[in-house]
């Protein structure tokens, strides 16, 4: 994992950790865990998440214009790890 | 989280695209629907030219759920609340019966509102997804019984309980069912009142699709557009969903 990874990594277990609540704690999250087989987060939970993506990034990041423009099997397929590389895109320092 | 109170509720809201303007509001349908449905799919093809305003209608996602005022006029009421201070005129977007609450609105303000979309709207109210049916099953087998497009982001334990935790607590502790039950239709002569462009957007697999022509046919001012697909028409189709409303909304 690059320092890059590492870092928005963090933040994202973070933010998971205040969507899911409790549930998060139990969970060893990695960049391979899967949002929808594995965390089984609900589509409203990702729309808060998206928000605390917002308020943590700004405009930098556009997590509902990246996800809406994936088709629904892409979106069931979607890991952590994609989520990391995606900020780290955007946000690589 | 963003909240407002908006007639005596806690309102979870959720805006995209620009901050300045008259903003286009969504509105989802009952029971297994909340503003997810649109903030992944519809919403931000629209937000890229201007503002969209979502909101949990009251008992549904992260809004507050009081025990009674499931009706379209309370749901209305809770309408007008939450917009009274946005700029108008509003482009009104409703799901099922999100789409009665958004029509009961326009005829209620018809100067505060200069479009409006009705999709996949039930008439009579109680049509909806064969409401008898679907009240006489526990919340475990509304769930067997929900649509594919629905059932497919389901996935295993932890999302199916919380849906089923919240179906309980609709149906079981609100008086959803009741009131959903005693909304009446909403006659021809009261539907020709309706002053503004209205977008008609019905699935051709969808058991509501009959509806769509008889709106066309009594609505003054009416567009009908068919689409591949069911009722839950925004999960089916959303891109032709979302190119319809662009297109409609100028």
């Amino acid at each position: 994992m690059t320092p890059t990874q590492e870092k928005h990594l963090a933040v994202v277990r973070a933010l998971l950790a205040e969507v899911m609540g409790e549930d998060a704690g139990d969970l060893a999250i990695d960049l391979d865990t899967s949002f929808n087989a594995d965390l089984e987060l609900e589509s409203i939970e990702f729309v808060v998440l998206s928000e605390a993506l917002q308020a943590r990034y700004g405009d930098a990041v556009d997590f509902v214009g990246w996800i809406s423009k994936k088709e629904l099997d892409e979106i069931i397929a979607l890991t952590v790890g994609d989520l990391v590389d995606f900020l780290g895109a955007a946000c690589p320092t | 989280m963003p909240h407002v109170v908006a007639n005596g509720v806690r309102h979870h809201v959720q805006r995209l695209g620009p901050s300045v303007g008259p903003p286009v509001v969504l509105l989802h349908g009952l029971l297994v629907g909340n503003l997810a449905g649109w903030y992944f799919t519809v919403a931000p093809v629209l937000a890229r030219t201007r503002p969209v305003l979502l909101y949990d209608l009251r008992g549904h996602g992260l809004s507050e759920r009081p025990a009674a005022g499931y009706d379209v006029a309370t749901l209305a009421a809770d309408l007008a609340a939450l917009v009274a201070d946005e700029p108008g005129p509003l482009t009104l977007v409703g799901h099922s019966y999100g789409a009665l609450v958004a029509l009961r609105y326009a005829l209620q303000i018809p100067e505060r509102v200069a479009r409006l979309a009705l999709i996949e709207a039930p008439l009579p109210p109680s049509s909806a997804g064969d409401l008898e049916a679907f009240a006489r099953r526990t919340p475990a087998a509304m769930v067997e019984a929900l649509p594919e497009p629905v059932r497919a982001v389901l996935g295993g334990r932890r999302r199916k309980h919380k849906l089923l935790e919240t179906l309980g607590a609709l149906v079981g502790e609100t008086s959803l069912l009741e009131d959903l039950r005693r909304e009446a239709d909403v006659p021809d002569e009261v539907l020709a009142r309706v002053a503004c462009p209205t977008l008609c957007v019905y699935g051709d697999a969808s058991a509501c699709a009959p509806v769509g022509d008889r709106l066309a046919r009594v609505l003054p001012d009416a567009r009908l557009v068919r689409l591949p697909g069911g009722h839950y028409l925004h999960l089916d189709a959303p891109d032709a969903v979302a190119a319809a409303l662009e297109d409609f909304s100028g």
